[in-house]
């Protein structure tokens, strides 16, 4: 179980721990060994270290290029989400806290595989609910609420990973890509959001007061420009609009 | 156990080909998923539409008349000719666009599926007959496999040396090779 504390608290932690640890380990080595084993520590600490600091934009901006450095890690025996037992590099790295950092690439991994869908929009309730199911999946405890999404995310807006949060209507919705909706996006997307996610232009143009050129356009900047919309031609209603980004998903 | 769809089958949507180009790509790929998988489940080779026998197999997946929804020809087509154009699938029989040999399992995974029974049935150095082949005393991973893969499978063996495709007068066999020693 992981504990959430300040980042000052856990690294005194850590320094603490790694102290008792090379004391026991010396204990039954000999004086030689040990200063060649921890100088070897450090060689290989420093060049992970030189090679985050250097990948340092590409591994905060992309999350495939995160996920591979992961891989990476994994690969060689580093863990990297490993807790203040393993000693973090990350979070001396990054300046963050191992838990939450970890929440912070389960959003990000989310986030990523959802956004073909929803075209890098998702609800904070739908993340939520997809952040829960992964976690209880991996059987890491403890409950996540939206503040901890919050606070992850606030980090990587720090980041400038394109992650933000923003209000559409009463519902707060996440973006994970660099664009940024347009306003008149934004307003239909908060007329889908009353809709269960489906529009038509005659809807959105009554809502809005629009011209039906307007409406168009919005709407086709979702299709063509976004990938924020799914068409569908229905017999009685015409032409409608789906916008995945503010629908549930039970799979 | 039964086949369960995905959810995104219950969904309009999901029936209409995209325009967007990126969600198009995104449906393709969701359709592709569920065609195999589908296949596979309930071991379907051939994907004809409308086939002139009713019932029809692939109904289910197709369609949904909860939403009274179902694939258009026009993108069915479109997605077969993306299954054949990724080698997910041969147009069967060959000259025609609209059905489809499938290869949810890929002619060189049935290969080794071939060989292995051969061998383990203590079948090697013998002649067996396409129909002993897909029509087994004992029931194998290989029963009622469409000739066409058969012979795929049995062309990708004969390269490696481990089969002789034998022609014969009606149907066809084969002679597999137990392995050199080295």
């Amino acid at each position: 179980m992981y504990r959430r504390g300040g980042a000052g608290i856990a690294a005194f932690d850590r320094h603490t721990q790694s102290t008792q640890s090379y004391s026991e380990l010396s204990s039954s080595l000999t004086a030689t060994q040990v200063a060649s084993l921890q100088s070897q520590l450090a060689t290989f600490r420093a060049s992970l270290s030189r090679f985050a600091s250097s990948h340092r934009s590409d591994i905060r901006r992309d999350p495939e290029f995160r996920r591979a450095f992961q891989q990476m890690c994994a690969a060689i025996g580093v863990d990297p989400l490993a807790g203040p037992r393993k000693g973090s590099w990350w979070a001396e790295l990054l300046g963050l806290g191992d838990w939450q950092y970890e929440l912070g690439v389960q959003v990000v991994g989310i986030c990523v595989s959802t956004r073909e869908r929803n075209g890098g929009i998702i609800e904070m309730r739908e993340l939520l609910r997809l952040l829960t199911k992964l976690r209880g999946l991996s059987g890491i405890d403890g409950a996540i609420t939206e503040d901890d999404v919050a606070r992850s995310i606030k980090i990587m807006e720090t980041l400038g990973a394109g992650y933000e949060i923003f209000q559409v209507g009463d519902k707060k919705m996440v973006r994970s890509v660099f664009k940024e909706l347009d306003n008149d996006q934004a307003v239909v997307l908060e007329i889908a959001q009353s809709t269960n996610g489906r529009v038509d232009e005659k809807g959105v143009q009554s809502k809005t007061g629009w011209t039906v050129e307007r409406v168009r356009v919005a709407l086709d900047n979702m299709v063509f420009r976004d990938g924020l919309c799914w068409v569908d031609e229905d017999e009685q209603l015409g032409t409608v609009y789906w916008v995945p980004a503010v629908m549930i998903w039970y799979d | 156990a039964g086949y369960v769809l995905p959810s995104i089958h219950a969904w309009p949507p999901f029936f209409y080909q995209q325009p967007g180009a990126a969600t198009q790509a995104t449906q393709a790929e969701q359709w592709t998923r569920l065609i195999l998988s589908y296949a596979r489940h309930h071991r379907l080779f051939h994907l004809h539409p409308h086939p002139v026998h009713p019932p029809d197999p692939w109904a289910d997946a197709l369609a949904n008349p909860r939403i009274k929804r179902s694939l258009k020809a026009p993108y069915l087509s479109s997605l077969l000719a993306s299954l054949v154009a990724q080698g997910l699938a041969v147009y069967d029989p060959p000259k025609q666009l609209h059905s489809v040999l499938l290869y949810w399992r890929l002619p060189s995974e049935w290969a080794e599926i071939l060989f292995d029974w051969a061998s383990s049935t203590a079948q090697l150095n013998t002649i067996l007959t396409f129909y002993e082949i897909t029509n087994p005393p004992v029931p194998s991973p290989l029963v009622d496999l469409p000739l066409p893969l058969l012979r795929s499978a049995i062309a990708i063996l004969a390269k490696s040396g481990r089969a002789q495709l034998i022609e014969g007068a009606d149907g066809g066999g084969v002679r597999f090779f137990s392995p050199k020693p080295s």
